[in-house]
């Protein structure tokens, strides 16, 4: 079946290389209109994004956005005209790097630790580990028999 | 060193049950307003008889903008009286601003629940709603006299919260 | 005269479960054997109480009785029967009496059904879920009374909830999750009495992984059943917005998920005890904090109940199951430790455990995202927002993972893998990988993400069919059957196995319609006037008339509705429109949906001129979309046919049918 790795690779290596390789289309301001849309929070829905809303407040700031970028802003300020009125509270993805990393931390520790595990119970067999569950309830039974 | 694991359980109970118990009497959908200590939003827009009112005219005196909506029931209903009574006794100027709403309909509630007479803006985009950072009716601010946002009122005005607030722009009752 | 049944009724339910406790407490401290029967008939009897209070209150509602003052504030004269009925669930109080219903089910079904087995354990877990289920008794009396009277008696009532009288899913969704979260009150209570009892064993680990399967079937269904009732009812056309309220189901359904996985490498390789039973602890505590976010008004959702005093009373319940459950499991930390064979870094059980890594990676992502905003207030007094956005951003990498990782264990052996057996089942799944994606970008497919997705779960997908192919190729050769005999047979007689492999088939198609639904959908504005048209994908809609008029089954509700035809691939009618309830101030949407296999039109109405008649819609047309609940209902199958009951002679080491005794094959079918 060497052969079949070889050539299932060699489709996904190509494909890869034609979708990184094709000149990306510019984004409109359309498109980044739609993209801020989405990460601010509609002031008056239930956690929906104004993408996703059409509430009075989602229809206008829709069109804030729109006018903001024909005026020349970049998305940075677009975000921080509604900053400047709603706090941070308006998106819908806090700013601060560390509660994206955290998660990321939390998985990369777990599957270390885990490695860590399984090393240390392939290598070190300790004496406790291979006294099966039933015995060492009996030493167990036997050690408060005493005790009593 | 044995009796160390019998920390797991306080260092798992404790954090939890105090970020849980935090949020007891607090509104999680409340906001603290990035106005507070700014200037105010400027405006220009027409009251319910159809006449433009801007802010620059209110420059040099301490005023309240009050957000509302006929729907707002009962909520805008409980606090009309509050805001009626601070523009007839404490004599502080109050804009009411009228959102997410029809002309008529605000109307009809200004006749149903009393009118004290203070001017009542249709903010028919909402754009001033938005310059104020406002998620739903009803909402208040407070202006100091030199243009600054003071205090904001999340939720219906009582009598305590209005001479509070008021306090906070230099208005006593 | 029916609420003071319901009452008393929800007072003798706390009785019995009161009695319970005390009895199975003592039976367990060695007592009298006939306590376990009188501690089980109590329990039972709590069954009954509670199926009292919620037909009470089914009564108070179809009678449309506003003294009680959950039916004036739920109903009016005019909500019809269905909707009354439903509304048992739809508010606080009335959902805690539902529950309170299924969760003393649960307690009987599990204490019959081991009434003549397990002695040391039985007691104790009957102990365990008496305290669990006196707790819900207690809610009912004190801070959340179903029953309370309101006076004067309005004449009519307020109406219930807009949003949940709108579709025939609310009848289904709700009673499915709640089967899910009161059923993993089971597992808890097995894990405490193995903690007290010192019974955590093979035998314990075997009882659990069915008791633990069953409710997450049930919550795997109401999440899917959930998911579509969003869809088909909010307008906004997407099926998930990691609400609070959907955080809630999702986190007790990922350790749930996690313990299924880690079930299977302690009963195969020993060890992982401790593992095991924290996974049981921490499923059944999540479903209690899940709750209390709903149900205390402490985050912001688009379905909080209405803020009460259950709150706190919930809060101490997590403290105390928690507290409670760490420490049984700190005390017996000792005697838990060690056990279980080693194995290589690549084995079959080093995937189980990373699995369980990236699930609980998963749940500290979502329960971190959900309480952020509570840790921000707490400690500098900002407000945030923690929405799709970052929660897509961190979980969709780790559930990219999961999705490796499913292929990958299946065909990696236990113990320890050789780079040969790596590269001889690897060879097939990547040159269908590789193909599918070559063939869905030909086709037009542009999406990385979507194109990324589709290649994964066609490699997984030639994972799982050639180990099944395998599988039934070697019985068929040694005992000369069909290969549909031989598959049918395998799989019957690796209940667990080959379920599993179901689960994960059905896995993959949400998988993949997620990517594809959520990648390529399309939507546009467009306001039009009768006989007007707009097109969007390969569809054209036309606005053929706008109506205004009562609602037939209720007078008091207001429909603007748009009537419309489409034409493209297929073609019809569509019927989108705003209801005005009386109890609600703004107009509820109620999308228009065409649903098919390949891609639905979906249509929401937004703004009308009832002059003019000129109508705003929202169109979107969304690919693969039902593929999401057919998945769904695939993971349900998969995980029915893993939980069936098998002939307990039939149940022998999963791996090895060969090694069975020809005649307990012939009759086990």
């Amino acid at each position: 079946m060497r052969w079949a790795s070889v050539v299932g690779i060699g489709l996904l290596a190509a494909l890869v290389a034609i979708i990184l390789l094709r000149p990306a289309p510019p984004a409109t301001a359309a498109d980044r209109a739609e993209a801020l849309a989405g990460g601010l929070r509609c002031p008056d829905c239930a956690g929906l994004s104004v993408a996703d809303s059409h509430t009075a407040s989602a229809v206008e700031i829709r069109r804030q956005i729109d006018e903001l970028l024909a005026g020349g802003a970049s998305d940075a300020e677009v975000r921080e005209h509604f900053t400047d009125r709603y706090g941070e509270w308006v998106l819908l993805s806090p700013s601060a790097p560390a509660w994206w990393v955290l998660p990321f931390v939390v998985v990369i520790g777990g599957a270390a630790a885990l490695a860590a595990w399984l090393v240390r119970r392939r290598t070190g067999t300790s004496p406790v580990a291979s006294v099966s569950a039933e015995e060492r309830r009996l030493l167990h039974d036997e050690a408060e028999a005493l005790d009593a | 060193m044995r009796y160390l694991r019998w920390l797991l359980i306080p260092a798992v109970v404790i954090p939890l049950g105090w970020l849980l118990f935090t949020g007891f009497g607090r509104d999680p959908t409340e906001l603290t307003s990035p106005l507070i200590g700014q200037p105010a939003p400027e405006w220009r827009l027409r009251n319910l008889d159809g006449d433009l009112v801007a802010s620059v005219d209110l420059v040099g005196e301490p005023y309240v903008v009050n957000f509302w909506a006929s729907w707002c029931i009962p909520a805008c209903v409980d606090e009309h009286p509050v805001l009626a009574d601070a523009y007839e006794n404490a004599g502080v100027t109050v804009v009411g601003m009228t959102y997410q709403d029809t002309v008529i309909d605000a109307q009809v509630f200004l006749a149903r629940y009393g009118d004290a007479g203070y001017e009542q803006l249709f903010d028919e985009h909402g754009w001033v709603a938005i310059d104020f950072g406002v998620t739903g009716p009803p909402e208040t601010y407070f202006v100091d006299a030199d243009g600054i946002v003071r205090a904001k009122q999340f939720g219906p005005l009582t009598p305590e919260l209005m001479e509070e607030h008021l306090a906070t722009i230099g208005v006593s009752p | 005269m029916i609420p003071g049944i319901g009452h008393a009724s929800v007072l003798l339910g706390l009785a019995l479960t009161a009695y319970a406790a005390l009895v199975f407490v003592l039976a367990g401290r060695g007592g009298d054997p006939r306590l376990v029967r009188s501690g089980r008939r109590a329990v039972i009897g709590s069954f009954a109480a509670a199926g009292i209070g919620c037909a009470a209150m089914m009564i108070s509602l179809l009678s449309h009785d506003f003294s009680v003052l959950y039916v004036a504030e739920n109903n009016a004269t005019t909500t019809p029967p269905f909707i009354s009925a439903i509304s048992l669930w739809a508010a606080l109080e009335g959902s805690i009496l539902f529950w309170t219903l299924l969760a003393t089910g649960w307690a009987s079904l599990v204490l019959w059904r081991h009434r003549d087995r397990h002695p040391v354990l039985m007691p104790w877990v009957g102990a365990t879920l008496a305290l669990v289920n006196g707790f819900f008794f207690a809610v009912l009396v004190w801070p959340g009374n179903p029953f309370a009277l309101t006076s004067p008696v309005a004449s009519e009532g307020l109406g219930p909830n807009a949003l949940l009288q709108n579709h025939p899913f609310m009848a289904l969704h709700p009673p499915l999750l709640y089967l899910g979260y009161t059923g993993f009150a089971v597992p808890f209570a097995f894990g405490i009495a193995a903690l007290v009892t010192r019974r955590l064993d093979e035998e314990w680990l075997r009882i659990v992984r069915r008791w633990t399967l069953v409710p997450w079937t049930f919550l795997t269904l109401g999440i899917t059943a959930g998911a579509w009732w969003s869809y088909e009812v909010l307008g906004w056309g997407g099926y998930w917005a990691w609400d609070p309220v959907e955080n809630a189901a999702l986190l007790p359904w990922l350790t749930a998920t996690a313990y299924l996985h880690s079930a299977m490498v302690a009963e195969r390789r020993g060890g992982l005890r401790i593992w095991t039973v924290a996974l049981v602890i921490a499923t059944f505590t999540l479903t209690l904090v899940g709750t209390f976010l709903t149900r205390s008004g402490v985050v912001a959702s688009v379905h909080s109940f209405t803020q009460s005093a259950i709150g706190p009373w919930f809060l101490a319940a997590i403290l105390l199951a928690l507290a409670g459950g760490l420490t049984l499991l700190v005390w017996r930390l000792p005697e838990l430790i060690g056990g279980g064979r080693p194995s290589g870094m690549v084995s079959r059980e080093s995937a189980f455990l990373l699995n369980n890594v990236l699930f609980l990676g998963l749940t500290f992502a979502v329960l971190f995202g959900t309480l952020l905003p509570m840790l921000v207030a707490a400690t500098s007094g900002a407000t945030i927002s923690v929405g799709a956005p970052w929660f897509n951003g961190v979980t969709v990498p780790i559930f990219i993972a999961l999705l490796f990782l499913m292929g990958i264990g299946p065909a990696l052996p236990w113990g320890a893998a050789s780079m040969r057996t790596v590269r001889q089942r690897f060879g097939l799944p990547l040159l269908v990988a590789g193909v599918v994606a070559v063939a869905a970008f030909a086709l037009g497919l542009r999406a990385p993400g979507p194109l990324g997705t589709l290649a994964l779960a066609a490699a997984v997908a030639t994972i799982m069919l050639d180990e099944v192919v395998r599988g039934a190729r070697a019985r068929g050769r040694t005992r000369g059957e069909d290969p549909a005999t031989a598959t049918w047979r395998l799989a019957t007689r690796n209940r667990r196995r080959y379920g599993g492999y179901t689960v994960h088939l059905g896995v993959l198609v949400m998988a993949v319609a997620v990517a594809v639904s959520s990648g390529m959908a399309l939507d546009r504005t467009v306001t039009l006037g009768p006989g007007e048209s707009a097109s969007i994908g390969a569809f054209s809609v036309t606005h053929e008339r706008l109506i205004v008029e009562p609602l037939a089954s209720d007078p008091r509700v207001i429909e603007t509705r748009a009537e419309l035809t489409y034409a493209g691939q297929r073609s019809g009618s569509l019927r989108t429109a705003l209801r005005d309830y009386p109890s609600s101030p703004t107009a509820i949407a109620t999308p228009a949906v065409s649903t098919s296999l390949g891609e639905d039109l979906y249509v929401t109405l937004l703004a009308s001129d009832p002059v003019s008649g000129t109508v705003t819609l929202h169109l979107f047309v969304n690919p693969l979309v039902v593929w999401i609940w057919i998945g769904g209902a695939i993971v349900g199958l998969g995980a029915t046919f893993a939980a069936w009951p098998e002939r307990r002679s039939v149940r022998v080491g999963a791996e090895q049918p060969q090694a069975m005794p020809d005649a307990a094959q012939a009759e086990g079918a």
